[in-house]
């Protein structure tokens, strides 16, 4: 049965569309409980699934663009807005690239606040992507209200921190904004010990959890030559046994410097992929204490040289969804001539298309197979 | 094998002068290759191991009157980032796919084409992906380009002055 066909020749926007041979088309979206607008186009006949199509840009911004009318520091505010759970990571790449440009490295405690502020965003991003997870595979609502009441810690120190709970715009190509407050090591200190036993309570109740086990292994399978060939990026890669982290293989800020190891998985299932952002969380508060216990004193910005060293760089950071990557090609003006973004979800979208293609997968298991996969829209489109 | 590596091995294979504007840096090479070899040399990229491709695009070039694309692929097992870059003519600007080598690129094409006006011949899916459904290339043109206006589109709200 060819799944191809007739793809577009209906209305889009009707929820189920007849296609023959007892085919239907269901639309899930525009509207999700995930982030921003994106739909799901999912052909099937009742039971398995044939095709899942990705539609995305339905909160496209142009921020490529965007950045070409703005120089290096005034970029960093509309760019953030791509993700507005996980900036920090975000930004990472931009500053790193700018940095690689010009030819400047960070101070050194500017490079350690960076990491702790990155590692924070990692796991308020992980906390919230795993409750949805949990949430798209029936448990409703427990779990996604944990995640985002403990949630709450982190972003009052990210507060502390930068003076906004999201959207911090606190890294800066050459260094970050301001230095860490009095008295933040303990309250950083004691929020990871809280967060450390909240995880305890999530794997009792849930993620050992023999019915959730139930529910997610074996769902979409993303074997490991297939993840690297379609592009996978973050967890999704991982677990699908890729060794690869880009704090470990492209070491950048403080990480080459402190000790962890990159989480992974040889199953591949949906299981698999939440199960390596929850041990990443933990990978992430041993990173949290060794960066604030190890961070030495100085100053925490450097000025940019008035002119660009190189004409262009490609940087690479680890969001919380994966690797974002920017390439930037400049004249030696003071704003960037082309800035090209790829994000994880925009890689991971491509991969999720592709799944139905290789195994069989049933309808009920759709949700718990996007959901794992942690897809952001607004990431996808810039 | 690095960086420095591959260069000296492409370079024997085809010559200095279709390996041009070789760059090696830490964990990148950036080089420029005439059009009529990229796929050639993507082919041998593609057996020497580099099979993920993390990013794809395009530059636009008016004064030059070129459209710079690059593919930008890592590999699993040297682990760093190789840059081919080619140009194409800015007034016929085709070239073709290269989603039968990698086939990750899908998405990247199809943003190129419809961002940058690249016609790319072979691509199974040339939809609109990021634009509106009911954007028109005859009008309003293709964002990416640099004779692209976008002070034609107003805040709702109005503009301040």
């Amino acid at each position: 049965m060819s799944h191809d066909m007739q793809r577009y020749l209906t209305d889009p926007f009707q929820e189920i569309t007849e296609l023959g041979e007892g085919l239907f088309r269901l639309n899930i979206g525009p509207q999700l409980p995930i982030s921003g607008q994106g739909r799901f186009l999912v052909v099937t006949d009742g039971e398995l699934v044939y095709d899942i199509e990705v539609d995305i840009g339905y909160s496209h911004r142009g921020i490529e663009k965007i950045l070409e009318y703005k120089n290096y520091i005034q970029g960093v505010v509309p760019l953030e807005r791509m993700v507005m759970l996980d900036t920090s990571n975000i930004l990472m790449g931009f500053v790193r690239a700018v940095e690689d440009l010009y030819g400047v490295e960070p101070p050194p405690r500017a490079k350690y606040i960076r990491t702790i502020i990155n590692e924070l965003n990692r796991i308020s991003s992980h906390l919230y992507a795993l409750g949805l997870f949990a949430e798209s595979a029936g448990w409703n609502p427990a779990v996604f209200i944990w995640t985002t009441a403990d949630r709450e810690p982190i972003l009052d120190l990210l507060e502390m921190i930068t003076g906004a709970r999201w959207s911090h715009s606190f890294f800066i190509p050459g260094g970050v904004r301001a230095d860490l407050p009095n008295g933040i090591k303990e309250r950083i200190l004691d929020t990871m010990d809280y967060i450390e036993k909240r995880l305890e309570v999530y794997e009792d109740a849930w993620i050992y959890n023999e019915t959730f086990r139930l529910r997610t292994e074996g769902v979409g399978v993303l074997p490991r030559d297939k993840a690297i060939e379609w592009g996978a990026a973050g967890p999704s890669l991982r677990a699908s046994g890729v060794a690869y982290d880009t704090r470990k293989n492209e070491p950048y800020s403080a990480y080459p410097e402190l000790d962890f190891k990159i989480v992974t998985h040889t199953a591949g299932d949906s299981y698999a992929r939440g199960w390596v952002r929850f041990e990443e969380m933990k990978v992430s508060i041993d990173l949290i204490r060794q960066a604030i216990e190890n961070i030495p004193e100085g100053r925490v910005k450097k000025t940019l040289p008035p002119r660009p060293v190189k004409q262009e760089a490609l940087a690479r950071a680890e969001t919380g969804r994966g690797e974002i990557n920017f390439y930037i090609y400049t004249e030696g003006r003071d704003k960037p001539y082309r800035v090209k973004i790829s994000p994880a979800s925009f890689r991971n979208f491509f991969v999720i298309e592709q799944l139905p293609k290789i195994q069989e997968i049933k309808l009920a298991d759709v949700p718990p197979l996007l959901y794992s996969f942690d897809p952001w829209f607004l990431d996808a489109d810039r | 094998m690095n960086p420095l590596e591959l260069l000296n091995l492409l370079k024997e294979r085809f010559g200095d002068e279709k390996i041009l504007e070789a760059r090696v840096e830490d964990r990148r090479l950036f080089f420029k290759v005439p059009y009529e070899s990229a796929h050639e040399i993507a082919s041998l990229l593609r057996e020497k191991g580099f099979d993920m491709p993390i990013t794809m695009g395009g530059t636009d070039f008016p004064k030059k009157k070129v459209i710079e694309i690059f593919y930008s692929i890592w590999s699993s097992i040297h682990d760093f980032v190789v840059t081919m870059k080619f140009d194409i003519s800015r007034d016929e600007p085709k070239y073709k796919t290269f989603i039968d080598i990698w086939p990750g690129v899908h998405n990247f094409e199809r943003e190129t084409w419809e961002l940058l006006g690249v016609e790319i011949e072979g691509h199974p899916r040339l939809k609109l992906l990021l634009l509106p459904e009911d954007w028109s290339f005859e009008e309003e043109g293709y964002p990416l380009r640099k004779d692209f206006d976008p002070s034609r589109y107003k805040r709702p709200w109005g503009d301040e002055e």
